[in-house]
Formats: structure tokens, C-alpha cells, sequence
């Protein structure tokens, strides 16, 4: 009699976790199935050597490794370590551009009138609902010779003569931090919304300069919507491939399009796999660098979305 | 004094960010009703590369593409996202973390890396199978795939938004599960079932890299098409085409605006 | 909106059988450069077996082969590659032997394109055209082009006007080869070297504007996006034929250092959804009457003997018919294979990436 009790909880336990796998289980299996596997699959692609024309093949061999640091049939040479560079910086620019951007229009939004920020945030993003090729389209008619943008850089020297403003690394540049700029502005503005007035009207009280009480009221306030944004923004970014693709001509090649082309133009799997291989460290590295600045901030609200 | 100079600057900046914004989609939009294929002058007003584009059957198809991808896929990711949301919710007290990294995957993960690795999977399960052959079906499973975890987390803090004792409620109030699904569940869930198809719809239109490699030969979507005519250079009709996809874009601005002043209400 | 509906239904009704053999019978899947097929000849084919042609298009021969190891394989009926792509196709299995019994036309292909080089019994490969790779460029910016790649390679001979180079690394390559006096088609490791060195220090210069394939670089030229790079005769004639105004300036050379000459060929990959109708394709091509036609269409030489009594008279003249000094510096891009290929693609890789 006495276990009755201890039966109908083993047996609730039971049909919760029945009731569990029911709701849970077809999303994670779809996961696990269409990206998972996949994922492990090209990770193991990278481990094997490259066939005659560039189709992955047994023995397993770390060649691919070697080739992505540069080591071929003549010796070592830096085309790669370009590569890695270029996505790097290009990277850091064009967040630290979109922040540099975001920053002051998110704080004009939560200014503004309350029934006019919905609209005003709707059309920071709506740019972003055209598909990402579209977008590099338009700059690529903004930015060709002959066009008035181009014309004028001519005029001031920054170009040579004839040539456009696109195709060029800048224009990698700038076609990023367009793609990307709603994904800082965003966060930054929710981190803004939820500002203690209270605390910065302090610090005004209390330091002298607005950019002392800036720096110390309203900066930190701000930072969990900074990282978040900085995620959101540097990892798609490091991984580019259709901007440089189109904007960057021959001359911006980034990992995205390193990695493509191992496929796309068909000569080598497992140094395409490799490069992948590297790209999803530094995403989990940049990632966990987020969580833990995050973190000692004290943040203590999740960083990432 | 000094506050009112600096919102006027950044109320200057705000116009100026926003001619950044809509800047290159105004230029497509202009210069697809130009009479002459050039991109730096604009010779007259004409409706030629539209008539051209009526006349197109790989854009045609490349639309009808487009939407029965991001039509199907939605829908999948709906079902599948929902029942993850719920489940997230119900069991939040247990240990789940497993689960939230495997939904926090997909979003993470770099387009690239996302598409090759589908692309590299489906060839050799269909070299070992015969299934899963590159075309819209593959597409539809990748495009489920970065979907379900929006959904999931949209689903989910619709619920955790709800009271919980409104839980306890629809259990006394409806004795069966099916009932309580369809009497409460899914009225609760409305909107956020309508906000969470809508995002996966927007996703699907926007993706490019992950149908590009997932594609097959006759599953061309609007810009894989796009992309196909900037790289071979050959059609004028780009700018049309490309203003069609922004005035639908436009359109869904606007719905999304008018859904939201009614919902506040 | 039903049709849509429709649509959707059978859409999720694919996803349940995602992959199950999707070949129709009467569909004949095309794979083909762009601008490179007559409409008029897919209709005449359509109409005459009561079937549909389904065409996609590549730009460049990497392209065409990533495409048919990623799937290809099984889902196009026919595949138009050049000459130098074909063993490797050949060699990886990626094709199937032609059944001459159904060619009745076969015959019909000029003789030097027969049991060629590259498919020694011509058991893959049927011709299909073939013609010229050479500099376009604007005769406005450079009234007195020299005969030469310098147009490209020299930076005194160009200083400052934005050029283009070829997409396909191999011809890419070639060129620097034969402006470096190792000729185009040249394999030495220490030739590639010094071509690939001279390909990065080109690529560096400031009016470097990109890599492009060969239709594309004349659009740009068109739009003067360049004002020199590379492109093939055929595709030079039909766009200036489709546009006169633009291509007004624009002139296609054949260098003095030598250049391209290449061969497409239809062949049926392997495991091709329906071969049968792939050989009445080819056989259709192979027609006299349909070969000329398809010449007169898109400006490249036709290697079909019998379908010379239709041809236009421009096919007869330069730059579709190079003349005899010219024809002596041209050459075919050497198929690489094993190590070479391999090293090759490093050297591509690092011109691609700096």
C-alpha cells in the first residue's frame, strides 16, 4: 500500500518524459539529421586526402590542414594566410563601422516619440528583408564607374581615373556593414530602451562632463545589446561569401569564398572542408569569448539573441 | 542649448543612415524602368525589361520556385518548431541543455558551412541511396532546418509570457489533451504561430547560400537566378525582377505594420 | 491562387518522396554554356519527338564539373564540355560511351575531330563547336593596340584603364604563359611559376578590376565596367549582332604570342536520366541542316563537313575563321591530370587569393 504513491509518481515521471520525447524529439532529430551528421560529415572530409580531381578519398591524411596553412608542392606560400587575414580584418572593420553607425541612431529611436519608434525600427530593417544578392546588386550599380559615386571619388583622388568604386575591398567593406547594420541597431536599441534614467541622472549630477557620465552611467548599461550585436554581426560577417563574391572582384577574397570554391569551382573537398573546419572554431571561439565577457560584466542575461 | 544641437545632429544622421539604407534598392528600382541596359544613365522612362520578364519562363518558374519553397518549408518548420516551443516550455524545470544548443546550431553556424555541409551529405547519401537527389526537396529539408529554431524560440516565450495558472485552468476546463490543444493551445499560440510563419517565409525568401548549394537543376529560386544573370552579366531584366521582390517586400512592411496597430488594440 | 495551392500539395508530397528518380520520361535535361543554343533548334527538337528540353546553363568548365560531382551526374541527359576537360571527366567516371548505332549522323564530324587527343576512339565525345579565346577590347581607350597580350600584361602599354582576366585559371595562365615566351600552352612547373608570379603582379596593379568568365567580361566591356579582357569570337559576334550601339568600340584580337583554340563536345554523363533521348539529341545536333543553323545562330565554327553548303558568309571570315598565320599560334589548353593538376590548383589558388 505504501508504495502506491511512489508507483503513480514513477509513472507520471514516465509519461512526462514520454510526453517529452513526443514535443522535443521530431525538431532534434530533424537537427540532428539535416545538420549534425552533416557537419560531422565535413569534418570528416577535411580529414581525408584529395583525390586526383579533388573528390575526397581514403587513407585519411591531415594534407588538407597542411594546404590551409600554406604547405603545397612549393613550399610554403602566404595565399591562404591572405585570405584569413583579409576575412579578419574586414571582419573587425566593418563591426567596428556598424557600431559606429548603430550606436547614436539606436539612442535616437528610444528619443524619439513612442508611437514613432516601431516605424522607425521597421525601416532599418525592412532593407534587410530583400535578399541578401539584390542588396549587393544595388551597390554594385551605386558603385561601377561612370556612376556618380565614383566620379566624385575620382575627383578627389581616391580612385584612379576610369576605374569605379566597385569591384574593390571597399566596396566589400561597405556592402557588409550594409548587410549587417539592422543587426546591431536592434539589440543596441532594446539595451537603450530598458536605460535606468535614474542612475544617469546621477552620474550627471556627479561627474562634471556628459562624457564622463556617458562613459560611466550609460556605456555599460549598454553593453549586453553591444555584445549581442557584435555576435550577431562579426560571425555571418567572418563567413561572408556572396559580397566579396560580387563587390570584391578578384582582389577581397574571403574564407567564405576560399571555402566555396573548394566546391563550387571543384578542386578540392577536403582543403574546402578544412577551411569550414576553421571557420566553425572561430565562430564557437568568438562565441564563448561573448559568454564570458558577458559574464564578468555581469551581464548575467543571455548574451546571444 | 547644447542637448538640442546634438538631437538635431543625430536627428541629420538619422536621414542620412537611412539614405544609406534605401539608396541601392532605390537605384534598382529606378533603373529598372530605364529604356536602355546601362547603369549609369538613366535615358527614359519604359516598361520593357517588365514585358521581357513576362515573357521568361525560367523567372517564371524560378518564382513559382521561390514560393512553394518558402510556402513548404515554413509550414514543416511550424509543425516541428511548435512542438519544440512546447516542449521547451512544459519541461524548462529539467535539464535541457542538450536541446538548446542543438536548437542554437542552425543560427550560429555560418551559411557556408551550413550549405556545403548539407551539399556534401546529400551527394553521398544519394551516391549511397539514390534518395535525397539535389532539387527542391532538398532544398526544403535544408530550409526546415534553419527555420525550426526560430519558430521553437518564438513558440516558446509566446508561453512563457502566458500566466501558468492559465495552464492549470484549460486542464480542469478540457479533459482531453486534444481537446486542450485545440481550445487553448492553439488560440493562445495565434499570433506567435503567425509572427513565427511569417519570419520563417521572410528567412526562406532571403536565404541564398544554403539553396544555392542544396539546389538541383530544375529548382532554380528567384535569386539563384539573380545570381546566375549577375555572374553571366547577360540580363537587363535583373532590376525588374529584383523590384518586384521589393515591392513585395514593401507590401509585407506595410501588413506587418497595420497587424501590429491592430494587435495593440 | 489553386495552381499555387496545387503546387504546394504536390511540393510536400515531393518532400515525402524527396529524390525518388525524378526522370520523366520525355524531358531532356541540357547542360550548356550560356547563349551557346538556338531556341529555334530546342523548339524544332521538342516538336519533332513530342518532348521537353530542359536547359541550365554554366559558365565555365570548374563550374560544369562541380556541378556534376555534387549530382549532376545523374540529373542532366547532356553535357557540353571543351576539349581539355574531357579525359578528366572520362577518367572519373562522370561519363558514358556514345552508342554510335544510334548516331546515324556521326559521320558527318570533320575528321580532325575525330579519335582526337583527348578521346583517342571518340568513343565519349560527339563536336559540337569550337572556336577562338582572345583579347576584347575598347579601340576608343586603345586606338593603337598592339597585336599582343602586353594589352593585358604591361602596365606601360595599359596604366590605367580597369582590364579584366579569364575566370578559368587554366586560360588565365595561358596567356601569361605566352606572353612570357613560353607559349600558351605551356606545362613546365618553372613556367607556371614565373606565369603565375606575372598573374599576381597583373592582379595587383591598381586597374586589376577581377576574374571573369567570357560572357560576362563583354558585357562589362559594353558597359565600359573594362576596357580590355578576355572572351571567345563566337559570343563576341552574337552580342555585338544583338547590340550594335555598345559593342560600336569593341574589337576581338587574336595575339600574336598565340592563344585558344577549343573544342566543345556533347557527351552523356554517366548515369544520365534518359540516354536514349540524349543520343536523338546528338543526333539531331549532327544534322547538316540543324548544325548550320545552330552556327548561324551563335557564330562559332561548326565542326560538322556536311552542314557547310548552309553556313552564313561571316562564318567564313575573321574573327570566326582566324586567318592561316593566325591559325598557326593557336593551340589547345593541355588537359592536366594527377600531380600537375594538383599543382596547378595550388598555384591557382594563391593568384586567386592574394
Amino acid at each position: 500500500m505504501a508504495n502506491t504513491p511512489l508507483v503513480t509518481r514513477r509513472h507520471a515521471v514516465v509519461s512526462e518524459t514520454r510526453h517529452l520525447l513526443f514535443s522535443v524529439m521530431p525538431g532534434a532529430v530533424w537537427i540532428f539529421v539535416f545538420l549534425v551528421l552533416p557537419s560531422l560529415y565535413l569534418m570528416a572530409v577535411a580529414f581525408m586526402s584529395n583525390g586526383p580531381y579533388g573528390l575526397p578519398e581514403l587513407p585519411l591524411s591531415l594534407d588538407a590542414f597542411k594546404q590551409l596553412a600554406g604547405f603545397g608542392f612549393l613550399g610554403w606560400s602566404p595565399g591562404n594566410f591572405y585570405t584569413l587575414l583579409r576575412s579578419l580584418w574586414q571582419t573587425l572593420v566593418s563591426t567596428a563601422l556598424v557600431i559606429v553607425v548603430a550606436y547614436p541612431i539606436a539612442y535616437y529611436i528610444t528619443t524619439c516619440r513612442a508611437k514613432l519608434r516601431p516605424l522607425m525600427l521597421l525601416a532599418v530593417v525592412v532593407p534587410s528583408w530583400t535578399n541578401q544578392v539584390i542588396r549587393a546588386f544595388g551597390w554594385m550599380n551605386l558603385l561601377a564607374p561612370g556612376t556618380p559615386l565614383s566620379d566624385a571619388a575620382q575627383a578627389l583622388g581616391l580612385i584612379g581615373q576610369h576605374m569605379g568604386l566597385y569591384p574593390s575591398n571597399f566596396a566589400v567593406t561597405l556592402g557588409l556593414v550594409y548587410n549587417f547594420l539592422p543587426f546591431m541597431v536592434l539589440p543596441l536599441y532594446a539595451a537603450f530602451e530598458k536605460l535606468d534614467t535614474a542612475q544617469v541622472q546621477a552620474a550627471q549630477d556627479l561627474y562634471a562632463s556628459p562624457m564622463r557620465a556617458f562613459w560611466h552611467a550609460v556605456f555599460p548599461q549598454t553593453l549586453p545589446g553591444l555584445l549581442a550585436g557584435t555576435v550577431l554581426v562579426a560571425i555571418p560577417a567572418f563567413g561572408m561569401y556572396v559580397i566579396p563574391e560580387l563587390l570584391g572582384g578578384g582582389k577581397g577574397m574571403m574564407l567564405g569564398n576560399l571555402v566555396a570554391n573548394q566546391f563550387a569551382g571543384g578542386s578540392n573537398w577536403p582543403l574546402g572542408a578544412a577551411g569550414a573546419l576553421l571557420m566553425l572554431l572561430a565562430t564557437f571561439v568568438g562565441l564563448f569569448a561573448m559568454r564570458r565577457i558577458g559574464k564578468r560584466l555581469g551581464g548575467g542575461e543571455e548574451v546571444v539573441i | 542649448m547644447r542637448k538640442r544641437t546634438l538631437n538635431r545632429g543625430l536627428a541629420g544622421f538619422w536621414w542620412l543612415t537611412l539614405a544609406f539604407l534605401y539608396l541601392p534598392l532605390a537605384i534598382v528600382v529606378l533603373f529598372s524602368f530605364n529604356s536602355t541596359n546601362s547603369a549609369a544613365n538613366f535615358t527614359s522612362f519604359s516598361l520593357r525589361w517588365y514585358h521581357r520578364l513576362l515573357g521568361n519562363e525560367q523567372i517564371i518558374s524560378a518564382f513559382y520556385n521561390s514560393l512553394i519553397l518558402a510556402i513548404v518549408s515554413s509550414l514543416v518548420a511550424l509543425v516541428i518548431g511548435c512542438l519544440i516551443g512546447y516542449g521547451m516550455y512544459r519541461h524548462r524545470h529539467r535539464r535541457l541543455g542538450w536541446l538548446i544548443v542543438l536548437i542554437y546550431l542552425p543560427i550560429v553556424l555560418p551559411d557556408i558551412v551550413f550549405g556545403i555541409s548539407e551539399m556534401a551529405f546529400f551527394v553521398q547519401f544519394n551516391r549511397l541511396t539514390g534518395l535525397l537527389e539535389p532539387g527542391l526537396g532538398t532544398m526544403i529539408i535544408a530550409h526546415v532546418t534553419f527555420q525550426i529554431p526560430f519558430v521553437a524560440l518564438i513558440v516558446y516565450s509566446r508561453f512563457v509570457g502566458l500566466d501558468p495558472s492559465l495552464f492549470e485552468a484549460a486542464k480542469d476546463l478540457y479533459a482531453s489533451p486534444f481537446q486542450r490543444a485545440l481550445h487553448f493551445l492553439l488560440p493562445t499560440l495565434k499570433p506567435a504561430l503567425i509572427s513565427a510563419f511569417f519570419l520563417s517565409f521572410t528567412l526562406s525568401i532571403d536565404d541564398f547560400v544554403i539553396s544555392f548549394f542544396t539546389a538541383g537543376p530544375e529548382s532554380a529560386t528567384l535569386p539563384i537566378y539573380i545570381w546566375g544573370a549577375i555572374k553571366k552579366g547577360v540580363s537587363p531584366e535583373i532590376n525588374a525582377i529584383a523590384t518586384l521582390m521589393i515591392g513585395a517586400v514593401a507590401l509585407a512592411a506595410i501588413l506587418s505594420l497595420l497587424f501590429n496597430r491592430q494587435g495593440r488594440r | 491562387m489553386k495552381t499555387i495551392t496545387t503546387r504546394v500539395v504536390a511540393g510536400l508530397g515531393g518532400l515525402m518522396l524527396a529524390g525518388a528518380a525524378q526522370a520523366e520520361e520525355g524531358k531532356l535535361y541540357l547542360f550548356n554554356w550560356t547563349a551557346y543554343m538556338d531556341p529555334a533548334i530546342i523548339q524544332a527538337f521538342e516538336d519533332k519527338y513530342d518532348v521537353e528540353v530542359v536547359q541550365n546553363y554554366f559558365n565555365s568548365l570548374p563550374e560544369m564539373f562541380a556541378k556534376l560531382n555534387t549530382g549532376g551526374v545523374s540529373q542532366y541527359d547532356i553535357i557540353v564540355p571543351s576539349n581539355y576537360y574531357v579525359p578528366r571527366l572520362i577518367e572519373t567516371g562522370l561519363v558514358q560511351k556514345l552508342d554510335k548505332s544510334k548516331l546515324a549522323n556521326f559521320d558527318n564530324i570533320m575528321d580532325q575531330f575525330k579519335n582526337t587527343d583527348y578521346d583517342p576512339n571518340s568513343d565519349y565525345t560527339a563536336a559540337y563547336q569550337y572556336g577562338v579565346t582572345g583579347i576584347v577590347y575598347n579601340t576608343e581607350t586603345f586606338p593603337d593596340a598592339p597585336k599582343s597580350w602586353s594589352l593585358l600584361f604591361d602596365p606601360e602599354v595599359n596604366p590605367g584603364r580597369p582590364f579584366g582576366l579569364m575566370g578559368d585559371g587554366q586560360v588565365s595562365m595561358g596567356a601569361a604563359c605566352a606572353y612570357l615566351d613560353h607559349g600558351y600552352a605551356c606545362t613546365d612547373p618553372e613556367a607556371w611559376k614565373a606565369s603565375a608570379k606575372l598573374l599576381l603582379d597583373t592582379k595587383q596593379r591598381d586597374n586589376f578590376s577581377g576574374f571573369v568568365d567570357g560572357t560576362p567580361a563583354l558585357q562589362q566591356l559594353a558597359r565600359g565596367v573594362t576596357h580590355v579582357s578576355l572572351s571567345y569570337n563566337g559570343d563576341y559576334l552574337y552580342y555585338k549582332e544583338e547590340n550594335p550601339d555598345s559593342f560600336a568600340n569593341i574589337e576581338f584580337m587574336i595575339p600574336d604570342e598565340g592563344t585558344e583554340i577549343w573544342v566543345d563536345s556533347m557527351m552523356i554523363p554517366s548515369e544520365a536520366p534518359n540516354p536514349e533521348l540524349a543520343h536523338k539529341f546528338i543526333d539531331f545536333i549532327l544534322d547538316p541542316e540543324i548544325g548550320a543553323q545552330l552556327s548561324n545562330y551563335n557564330y562559332y565554327s561548326s565542326p560538322n563537313e556536311a552542314a557547310r553548303p548552309y553556313l552564313d558568309e561571316v562564318l567564313t571570315q575573321p574573327p570566326v575563321t582566324p586567318t592561316e598565320a593566325d591559325l598557326e599560334r593557336l593551340s589547345f589548353t593541355p588537359s592536366l591530370e594527377g600531380d600537375k593538376l594538383q599543382m596547378f590548383n595550388q598555384l591557382w589558388t594563391e593568384v586567386q587569393s592574394r
